[in-house]
């Protein structure tokens, strides 16, 4: 379906409510409806359509507000931007998330930040900036807040309360983080219980918020690529080339056959790199000792392959819009190739063991399911999306850099339990490497090209470890970014954390959470 | 007059003038009159109980009623032990009312409540002095309806009227049964006087387990026993706090007294079997009570079911008595018999203590769900104090009383190693895990209850504006604990007071078993073997006998010669030694360790959220949840599925855990029971048509079958 | 269970000799910018180059101040002039002038705290629990809790929602205490701070004991770290002081 084709099926639709324009390169349908018309538009496209729902992107221009839901087809069919403009002053639209309940936490983040008021969602407030922390209305996204001042005035609110919705007398909340026992990342948890099980976990995130989106504004090109390398460093390397390919693509650069083999080629290094730590944060999470310990040096042997490869061991300061920072020769690419392969060896024996260990499996099957269905209304991505059955992959849906013309499979599973994320992440840790050894022979030609950013705005899409990552730039005329929107995978796998985490053992929640395999860095920002 | 007769008048004077004042004065003194004449009232009994407890026993006719005979007032030492713990029960709980009744007045009449007060604290007395049948039954009688009626005081609320009216119908249905019991006890003696009955060995063996059915079960309603006590936790939860310590601490125990006076007093019992029933029927009490009372959250109620466990410890050591006496045994009979009466004792004492703090706690902090308490212990620390010697009694831990007779009525059961039958051992063996389980259950189950209503954060606002009650509440506490805390500290006194109510009953001595004349000087001392003296002398026998004069201080229990020493511990010695190693670690921390370090005072880590909010914290039931857990197979919850609730399809609004469960005694007994009732009523209900000639028929039936059996005769 | 055990025994000793002898394996620390001499202008077009203030030129002396360098490479990378790269770990500097006393001399146990971290610092932290580094060995222990913690651990530039937790472990950590700060953000606030929501690093919240820095320092940089905050291993030579 072209992009023209979508236009024409909406207009007939709504005839003169909504306005379509047509951006046949990219390809893209840009639909601009009002706000009445929201909910309908959106539910066409996520619901009857089978859109996938990217992410909402508030801009303020001027003394109106921009709303910019980001809806993509599969393979061969167009994006869809459907934009709703309201004033700033009273900035209300209808919520989406009876029909689009990946939106929510979308919406509540633009409220909390804007000051958009959703109507009809059903809980705002109390998300990113913590009500018992800063007091109602402050708007840090706005243009008219300082982003380096810091807030002097604070007035928390002193009757903050856990939501609870357990109304079984006795039920208490049984408050975890944000400093943990091990070494987790900061984040907390009210598990309301009755004692022995937990009957509902709610997380509350949102401790390691920085404000990335927010200190980029205003920044060159090349100092927002930091931001976009650093705010979730074990998948470095992914949304550096995620922002580095919306740069490319406000500036019409094309990038060299050599640089994008060789992206490629580190993009799976890290995807094989993040999921062995993946694969040993579950093993450590069921204190299976030997299994953790031999994930545990394999994970590391990677990292150092990483450094020797690129001389980072996360992979930082290579990718820039354009290509890479360094040429990477053949045969240290062939040298980190075989010794990746020696690395998946060890891994397909841990694998082929842990089949074999009834008390490891015990603790994964059947602990916190996400039904295909509720994985499909949340817009799960990634590997826990692809454990419920849902093979949706952007290297396949959306390629890029060359993906299309190589061969792998998506893996996917049914079950939607533990088991399945872990036979996920083993799956695709086999293709990354496969993937590695079919870029054994790489094109000549040069590293990078020199991009000149010019005004526009674009979304970058990559395909991170953990799933689906979308970077929304906007430059102006003089190449600073006016507006930086990431939506990571994890950010929208935490909705699918509230599908798994309902009526659990309390000492299966480390376990449960370990095979979500959830970053929190990346959610907060 | 002799000097009891003096008392007696001087009681009964008493009572009388408080009746009357609480009549004259105007009503908001009524609750100090019932304070103050209750006091006095109980100092008299306390008085009268010592002077039957050390005197001679006797009876007294007091008048002849022309068609029953002659009615007796007579005491021995077992009425005097009674006595002596109704008057120190009698005292506290007096006192309190006047902190207790006030909040009352405004909708109920204290002068009622006075009233009914005295009347009954002179039928308790009469029952416990009572020398024959018909004026024991008629005191009972009294004391049962007036309980009723205590009970039923705040009858505004719903449930206090229906859980009143269980109770008044389950105790008449006993009384009917300990009355047949009398008659048939008197027809086989031809006398009501209890003196007469004694002795009787003429009765068939049927007619003697018919009479212990009857007066078991029967006094057993009132005792709390299974499966007859489903009043007692809705009665107990239902009666003013002003009342319950009553209740609790006289009433119950006069349950145990009937059975004891007549299976063991009057009528002996000469069937293992029938031991063993008891036995049985003890443990069961005790293990259902304590399941019950340990996931529940209302103080009271908690309170209530471990009456019951009380109630079933106390008989289960009588029960092993009944088995030793019927297996010629008095030494260990009186040792069980003797164990059992001084449970019965410290239950009274910690009881009253912890029903008295329970409406307190209702009083103060506005709720005796342990669920919205907690952190009282820096809101009213005095109350703490005192209710933390009572959970420790009532849990069983010294230095306090529940220690020194749960641990002598669990090496009781291990006696039954002396008995021949395999059968009996291997009961008596599993009676023992049960009461051990108990035990250990009690712990948890009052350690709940300190933990919760006094330790960590409040988790209520009404809880939050707690203080501490008048010196009317906290003096009857204080009085309480200290008796606790005697008890356990000087076990061998008590055993010797009560021993002169065991001994004449059994014949046999368990002091002499239990109290060996450890202290230098003492009579028989020098007959004690001097390897044996030495041996002990390191327990603690010799502490304190400048202090303590009297045997010594050392329980030991001596059987055959082949095995001099059963067992043996001192409680007096470990209190001492417990409070000296206390003083030594307070000297090195204080001296030693904080000389040298800043002790620097830290709120509880949090895990670094910026408050730590009272919802945050465990709740009672999430204590106990996971006793609840392991027994799910007793309280069989009826529903374990969660309701959920949601607004736009993935947000919860609220997850609910319907649940509720129903007691097994309720399952198994009341109902099936009530469904009977129900259907002969319904069965009856036919000849209730109205018709008045059918009406008149049936009385005219009932004239020729009467005239029949009078023909016959 | 018992092929997981021949499985462990069969891999061997891995654990690295570091501290007795340096690591020598490729790829274990990505080393940092080192100082030198150049003409005065390339000094001052290198120092120019870096996005985050480590590098200062002053006439031809090129200074490099790592608790700034965030590794972005810029200085080395796509440009003629080249900075001087020097390898190595062993970059924790002793600040301030506590020295760690006696209690520090046995086993020490560490609470680690993520103050806003990215993922990398944190994961270097986790990778010392690793066979290939196993600091167990050397005497430390991660602890659950602040009360049995010696060592404060905080990796990240403090965000605002964690600057109450950060406090509160460190309030609830018993005396005598260390504190180590780990990491480029946990020095200078990274590239994040100072902004709204965001200090300029654990010195403005707390008294720093120790500095490791690196974004992320590699596993032996951490361990290097943990060192000198017991008297242990000697600091690196202080910048300052040569200057």
């Amino acid at each position: 379906m072209t992009p023209t084709d979508l236009a024409r099926d909406l207009a007939s639709r709504w005839p003169r409510e909504v306005h379509e324009r047509v951006d046949a390169r990219r390809p893209l349908v840009e639909v601009t409806c009002p706000p009445a018309r929201l909910v309908d538009v959106c539910r066409y496209l996520f619901v009857d359509r089978a859109f996938s729902f990217a992410g909402l992107v508030v801009e303020e221009a001027g003394d109106t507000f921009e709303l910019r839901y980001l809806f993509h087809g599969s393979r061969g069919e167009p994006w869809a931007h459907v934009v709703v403009i309201v004033p700033a002053n009273d900035p209300r639209v209808p919520t989406i998330v009876q029909p689009v309940h990946a939106a929510d936490w979308h919406e509540r983040e633009a409220e909390d930040l804007f000051g958009v008021i959703f109507d009809g969602h059903p809980r705002l407030g109390d998300f990113v900036l913590h009500d018992d922390a800063w007091q109602e209305g402050v708007a840090p996204m706005r243009h008219r807040f300082d982003a380096r001042a810091s807030v002097v005035e604070r007035r928390p609110n002193t009757d903050w309360r856990p939501h609870r919705v357990v109304e079984t007398p006795g039920a208490f909340v049984m408050p975890i983080g944000p400093v943990f026992a091990g070494q987790a990342e900061s984040a907390h948890f009210d598990l309301e219980t009755v004692g022995e099980d937990v009957i509902r976990a709610l997380p509350r995130l949102f401790y390691k918020y920085r404000g990335i989106e927010k200190i980029a504004e205003g920044q060159p090109v090349d100092r927002v690529l930091l931001l976009a390398e650093r705010f979730a460093a074990t998948t470095a390397f992914a949304h550096g080339w995620a922002y580095s390919r919306a740069i490319e693509q406000i500036a019409g650069a094309v990038v060299p056959a050599r640089a994008e083999a060789l992206r490629v080629f580190i993009a799976e290094l890290e995807r094989f790199r993040h999921h062995v730590g993946a694969i040993h944060a579950i093993c450590e999470s069921t204190a299976l000792v030997v299994a953790a310990s031999q994930t545990a040096m394999l994970e590391e042997d990677l990292l150092r392959v990483s450094g020797a490869l690129t001389g980072h061991r996360y992979l930082f300061g290579l990718v820039v819009p354009g290509g890479l920072t360094i040429d990477i020769a053949d045969d240290a690419c062939r040298a980190a190739l075989a010794r990746c392969e020696v690395v998946l060896r060890a891994l397909n024996d841990v694998e082929r063991l842990l089949q074999f260990s009834s008390s490891f499996l015990d603790r994964l099957e059947e602990v916190g399911i996400i039904a295909e269905a509720d994985a499909r209304e949340a817009g799960l991505v990634g590997p826990m999306a692809r454990a419920s059955g849902i093979a949706r992959d952007l290297r396949k849906v959306l390629p890029y850099a060359g993906y299309d013309r190589m061969t792998f499979v998506v893996p996917t599973e049914r079950e939607g339990d533990g088991y399945a994320r872990l036979r996920v992440l083993f799956a695709e840790a086999r293709q990354s490497v496969a993937l590695m050894a079919q870029l054994a022979t790489l094109p000549s030609g040069p590293h990078a090209v020199h991009v000149s950013p010019r005004a526009g705005a674009a979304v970058g899409v990559v395909e991170a470890p953990r799933g689906a990552t979308f970077h929304w730039v906007r430059l102006e005329a003089d190449g600073r970014v006016s507006r930086y929107r990431v939506v990571s995978p994890s950010f929208v796998n935490w909705l699918g954390f509230h599908l798994a985490v309902e009526r659990f053992a309390f000492q299966d929640f480390p376990i449960i959470l370990s095979t979500l395999d959830l970053s929190v860095a990346e959610t907060d920002r | 007059m002799s000097a009891f007769g003096a008392l007696l008048t001087a009681f009964v004077a008493v009572c009388g003038a408080g009746v009357v004042l609480a009549l004259v004065l105007p009503s908001r003194h009524a609750a100090r009159v019932v304070a103050w004449a209750g006091a006095i009232a109980a100092v008299v009994l306390v008085v009268m109980g010592a002077t039957i407890l050390v005197g001679a026993p006797a009876a007294t006719r007091l008048w002849t009623l022309a068609p029953v005979g002659p009615l007796l007032v007579g005491h021995d030492a077992l009425s005097g032990v009674f006595v002596l713990v109704t008057g120190l029960v009698l005292l506290p709980a007096s006192i309190f009312t006047a902190s207790s009744l006030p909040p009352l007045a405004a909708r109920y009449s204290v002068r009622t409540y006075a009233v009914l007060f005295f009347a009954l604290t002179v039928a308790i007395v009469w029952i416990l002095i009572a020398a024959d049948a018909f004026s024991f039954l008629v005191t009972w009688e009294l004391m049962s309806v007036l309980s009723y009626l205590l009970v039923v005081f705040e009858d505004e609320v719903e449930a206090h009227r229906r859980a009143a009216y269980l109770m008044l119908a389950m105790s008449e249905a006993g009384f009917l049964a300990v009355l047949a019991g009398f008659v048939l006890l008197s027809a086989g003696t031809g006398s009501l006087a209890f003196d007469a009955m004694r002795g009787t060995s003429n009765l068939g063996a049927g007619v003697r387990a018919t009479i212990f059915f009857l007066t078991f079960f029967g006094f057993g309603v009132k005792a709390g026993l299974v499966p007859v006590n489903v009043w007692l936790p809705r009665a107990y939860a239902a009666a003013p706090s002003a009342f319950v310590p009553v209740l609790a601490g006289i009433t119950l125990s006069l349950g145990l007294y009937g059975i004891f006076r007549v299976n063991a007093d009057l009528l002996p019992v000469s069937s293992i079997a029938l031991g063993l029933l008891a036995l049985v029927i003890g443990t069961l009490s005790a293990l259902v009570g304590i399941l019950y009372a340990t996931p529940e959250n209302d103080v009271k109620v908690v309170l209530a079911h471990s009456s019951i466990e009380n109630a079933g410890i106390i008989t289960a050591a009588m029960g092993a008595g009944f088995v030793f006496t019927a297996s010629a045994r008095p030494m260990l009979a009186a040792v069980a018999f003797l164990v059992a009466l001084y449970h019965l004792v410290n239950h009274s004492f910690y009881k009253t203590l912890l029903f008295v703090g329970a409406g307190v706690i209702a009083d103060r902090a506005g709720t005796r769900d342990l669920d919205w308490l907690g952190g009282l212990i820096r809101r009213m620390p005095w109350t703490a104090a005192a209710m933390l010697a009572g959970v420790l009694s009532i849990a069983g831990l010294p230095p306090f009383n529940g220690f020194v007779s749960e641990w002598l009525t669990l090496q009781t059961m291990l006696r039954a190693a002396e008995l021949s039958s395999t059968g009996v051992k291997i009961i008596f063996a599993l009676c023992g895990a049960g009461l051990a389980l108990t035990a250990a259950l009690a712990v948890t189950c009052f350690a709940k209850v300190f933990a919760m209503g006094f330790l960590g954060m409040t988790r209520s606002s009404e809880a939050e504006a707690a203080s501490e009650p008048r010196a009317s509440a906290l003096a009857p506490m204080a009085m309480l604990a200290a008796l606790c805390l005697l008890c356990g500290v000087l076990p061998t006194y008590v055993i010797g007071a009560i021993d002169r109510a065991v001994q004449p009953i059994v014949h046999a001595s368990a002091a002499e078993a239990l109290v060996p004349p450890f202290f230098v000087g003492q009579p028989g001392h020098d007959a004690l073997p001097a390897a044996f003296a030495a041996e002990f002398h390191d327990l603690g026998a010799n502490v304190g006998q400048g202090v303590a004069p009297g045997p010594g201080l050392v329980i030991l229990h001596r059987g055959g010669t082949e095995n001099p020493v059963v067992f043996a511990a001192s409680p007096t010695d470990l209190a001492v030694m417990l409070a000296l190693l206390l003083f030594v670690l307070f000297v090195i921390v204080r001296y030693g360790v904080a000389r040298h370090r800043a002790t620097v005072r830290r709120v509880c880590w949090d895990g670094g959220i910026r408050r730590l909010l009272p919802e945050m914290t465990y709740t009672a039931t999430g204590f106990s949840n996971p006793v609840r857990v392991i027994f799910q197979a007793v309280y069989r919850p009826t529903s374990v599925e969660d309701t959920r609730e949601t607004v736009a399809r993935h947000f919860r609004t609220a997850i609910r855990r319907p649940g509720e469960t129903v007691h097994v005694l309720d399952r198994l007994v009341l109902r099936p029971v009530r469904a009977v009732m129900f259907g002969i009523a319904g069965q009856l209900a036919r000849i209730h048509h109205g018709r008045l000639n059918a009406y008149m028929a049936y009385a005219l039936l009932l004239l020729l079958v009467l005239f029949g059996v009078f023909a016959s005769l | 269970m018992s092929s997981w055990v021949i499985r462990g025994l069969r891999t061997g000793l891995r654990t690295t000799a570091y501290p007795r002898r340096p690591e020598t394996a490729a790829g274990v620390s990505p080393g940092l910018p080192d100082d030198g001499v150049y003409s005065a202008e390339t000094a001052a077009a290198i120092a120019a180059r870096c996005p985050s203030g480590a590098l200062a030129a002053q006439d031809g002396h090129l200074h490099v101040d790592e608790r700034r360098c965030v590794h972005a490479y810029r200085c080395v990378r796509q440009t003629e002039e080249p900075a001087g790269w020097r390898s190595g770990y062993e970059w924790a500097t002793a600040v301030g002038d506590g020295e760690p006393g006696s209690s520090f001399r046995r086993s020490i146990h560490l609470i680690v705290v993520d103050a806003g971290d990215c993922g990398a610092c944190l994961h270097e932290v986790r990778q010392l629990n690793n066979p290939y580094y196993n600091m167990h060995r050397l005497g430390f222990f991660v602890t659950p809790t602040p009360r049995h913690a010696d060592i404060l651990l905080v990796v990240g530039p403090v965000t605002d929602h964690m600057r109450v937790a950060l406090q509160k472990t460190y309030d609830a950590m018993p005396t005598p205490k260390r504190v180590v700060a780990v990491g480029t953000c946990a020095l200078s606030g990274g590239v994040f701070g100072p902004s709204f929501v965001s200090a300029r690093g654990v010195a403005d919240v707390l008294p720093v004991d120790v500095e490791v820095p690196g974004q992320p320092p590699p596993p032996l940089a951490i361990l290097h770290g943990l060192l000198v905050a017991v008297g242990r291993a000697a600091p690196a030579a202080s910048r300052e002081a040569t200057r």
